[in-house]
């Protein structure tokens, strides 16, 4: 039986899921006190900031307890006061869980694309540790195809949700490429940093223009594989760029009407893109009405993430459907290999053959006394069961650990089942 | 099969086409499918069937009258289509030419056939003929894209991202795609115009012909002679190209459909281009 016992950001609060986080160099140790602790034969721990949980396959029944002990005991808090941040899953809602949290349904922010990373990390891991078998590398395999078709069956991944994402999105609906295309950051606040280096990362170059201390407008430039210039340089610079980001502290306008009616002179109508993440705002509101010019201010930004999301979120019913399909088709799997029905179907195999044979002989055997026939029938009987035992006895212990659809196979081979 | 069945089934691929794209453009998804491109295609192969089959029944290469005239013109957008889809995966350009297909072939399905103009042999002709069809439809394909460019930057500049938003390539796209068309098509029309003298002159002793198309033809070659100058100029077309762009076309379209419904028989053989 699979089961799942975590914390996430729906039931934990920050100061819970940091102190239950596994930092990743822990793992291979973790995962084998797990497993010794608290009886799983097979175990895997995905750890982020937004979840602590562990998978695991029960060899006893007392795991269902013991993990969350583990839990506890591993970090030094008192169970107590993790029970209401816990939840504990099995079987079928456990499996459910995985897949939903693999193809980012369970996320704070739907469809982020970080967890599914994540989660293949955590398996790796747990690969590394020999702590999986054939049940969680099933469950991995089944899950992360799940979630990746999830994200390109449906629109649960598109269209950034996060504003320094957004503004990289909105500058590629405006040049296409960004490979090539000039940033130029006025001021540096933490978000337009963020966002110059995705647009970097996409292959854009990056001017930092620098005020009074011209020395951090240098550092941040090299920060960014760009240049420094001037602030005086600012009507030049704007006539180069194609993206500008501006967050200086100044609590007056600094890029113009003028500015850029100056700079639009040189650009030969290319647009330009004005991303101005300043509280007080720091380009006039008047640009924004020039013909090629796309003037955005923080409450745009965070408007079209808003918009984004709940565009994610249509798509999360369709999402759901496509992963609830995968997790019924897992569980019909998962039941096929179940031992039971194998060694029905092998006794019930046994049990004919011993029938037809004796039917076969009893002719030649002529009549006989019911104390006779009985003996015949005890004799036969002690027969097959003797025979059955071992494998019977092996395949259950196989089915214990890591039972696979090959040894069902085999086994259904070696009996003509 | 006869030349009809074939553009019955041709409607039947391109009508699926058609209800799925909108609806999709409707339910904001993924606009085209493989299985739909798969579709366009079976239905691209019936029409080239088709229209190789009244080639035959004709006798002559048939682009006269509404009923081959707008067949082919139908088969040229989608032959436009497909090429440039798969050249640069913009699925936005659906919106416009399934939908277009669609009213071609209906119509062209509603219209009884006309018997080809005995003038209009030659092996020159239906090089002609093919030349100026393509030519439009690449001209089509720089209409559409100009209208995006110009639907995205009204998305853009109100800063609140609608559907067309999400549906609609970059501006940079619709641009490059836009500026690439028109000079194809412009290519392909310049050519159509020196066959069609040719023609002309080989069959009038006339290189010039002042009737309507003669004139369009003119009208739309200098038209786009002035788009290619300022957007070479430029480097970047931009909202003024795409809706010179957009009118150029639109221009052509009219007198297309002046000439078609004050024109005889062959009148659509090659509207835009002088013919005998």
């Amino acid at each position: 039986m699979i089961l799942v016992v975590g914390v996430s950001h729906r039931t934990a609060p920050l100061d819970v899921r940091e102190a239950l986080a596994f930092p990743h160099e822990h793992l291979p140790q973790a995962l084998e006190s797990l497993r010794k602790e608290a009886g799983l034969s097979e175990a895997c721990i995905l750890s982020t900031c937004n979840r602590v949980e562990i998978y695991g396959r029960e060899a006893e029944p007392r795991a269902i307890e013991a993990v969350p002990q583990f839990l506890a005991r591993y970090h030094g808090r008192p169970l107590e006061q993790l029970r209401p941040h816990l939840y504990v899953l099995e079987g079928e809602k456990a499996i459910r869980h995985v897949f939903r949290v693999a193809a980012s349904l369970d996320s704070m922010v739907l469809g982020e694309p970080q967890i599914l990373g994540q989660v293949k990390d955590a398996y790796e891991a747990a690969e590394h540790a020999g702590a999986l078998g054939a049940t969680l590398n099933a469950l991995r395999n089944r899950s992360v195809s799940a979630a990746k078709r999830a994200r390109s069956e449906t629109g649960i991944g598109q269209n950034a949700v996060s504003v320094s994402y957004v503004a990289v999105e909105l500058a590629r609906k405006i040049f296409g490429e960004l490979r090539g295309k000039n940033v130029l950051m006025v001021g540096a606040g933490k978000m337009s940093l963020l966002a110059a280096k995705h647009l970097v990362t996409s292959g854009a170059r990056a001017t930092v223009l620098g005020g009074r201390t011209f020395a951090k407008a240098e550092e941040l430039a090299a920060a960014l594989g760009g240049t420094a210039a001037p602030f005086e340089s600012l009507r030049d610079e704007l006539g180069r760029a194609d993206i500008v980001i501006s967050s200086t502290g100044a609590p007056h306008t600094v890029i113009h009407r003028e500015d850029v009616e100056q700079a639009r002179k040189v650009r030969g109508g290319r647009p330009l893109f004005l991303i101005d993440i300043a509280v007080p705002r720091d380009v006039d509101a008047d640009v924004a009405k020039m013909d090629g010019v796309f003037l955005y201010d923080l409450d745009d930004l965070k408007a079209v993430a808003e918009a984004n999301l709940r565009e994610r979120q249509k798509e999360a019913a369709a999402a759901e459907s496509l992963v609830e399909g995968e997790i019924r088709e897992f569980l019909a799997w998962q039941k096929s290999l179940d031992v039971v029905p194998l060694l029905v179907e092998l006794r019930k195999k046994a049990e004919e053959i011993r029938k037809a044979e004796l039917d076969k002989v009893r002719g030649r055997l002529g009549s006989l006394s019911p104390e006779q026939q009985q003996a015949v029938e005890a004799a036969t009987s002690a027969i097959v069961n003797k025979l059955l035992h071992p494998p019977t006895v092996q395949i259950k212990e196989l089915s214990k650990n890591g039972y696979s659809a090959e040894t069902a196979g085999l086994v259904r081979r070696l009996f003509g089942l | 099969m006869g030349s009809r069945v074939y553009l019955l089934l041709t409607l039947a691929f391109y009508t699926v086409g058609a209800v799925h794209v909108v609806l999709q453009a409707l339910l904001k998804r993924k606009l085209l499918s493989n299985a739909l491109l798969t579709a366009t295609l079976v239905g691209f192969a019936l029409h080239t069937a088709g229209l190789s089959q009244r080639w035959t029944e004709a006798g002559r290469f048939p682009v006269a009258g509404v009923h081959d005239a707008c067949s082919f013109l139908a088969w040229a957008t989608v032959l436009g289509f497909l090429t440039t889809y798969l050249r640069t995966r913009v699925d936005a350009l659906g919106l416009a030419v399934y939908p277009t297909a669609f009213l071609l072939v209906l119509v062209s399905n509603l219209t009884q056939p006309v018997q080809p103009d005995p003038a209009l042999a030659g092996a020159l002709f239906p090089v002609h003929a093919a030349l100026a069809f393509i030519g439009y439809a690449a001209l089509f394909v720089a209409w559409a894209m100009g209208i995006f460019y110009l639907v995205q930057e009204r998305e853009l500049k109100r800063r609140t991202p609608l559907s067309f938003y999400y549906l609609i390539p970059s501006l940079e796209r619709c641009d490059t795609i836009s500026g690439q068309a028109v000079l194809l098509g412009f290519g392909l029309l310049s050519l159509a115009i020196t066959s069609g003298m040719a023609l002309a002159h080989q069959s009038l002793g006339r290189y010039w012909l002042w009737d309507a198309k003669g004139i369009t033809a003119l009208v739309a070659w200098a038209l786009y002679v002035i788009l290619l100058v300022t957007r070479w100029r430029a480097g970047w077309g931009g909202r003024r190209q795409a809706l010179l762009g957009i009118g150029a076309f639109t221009a052509v379209v009219l007198v297309f459909v002046i000439v078609a419904t004050l024109g005889g028989s062959a009148a659509m053989a090659g509207a835009g281009a002088p013919r005998p």
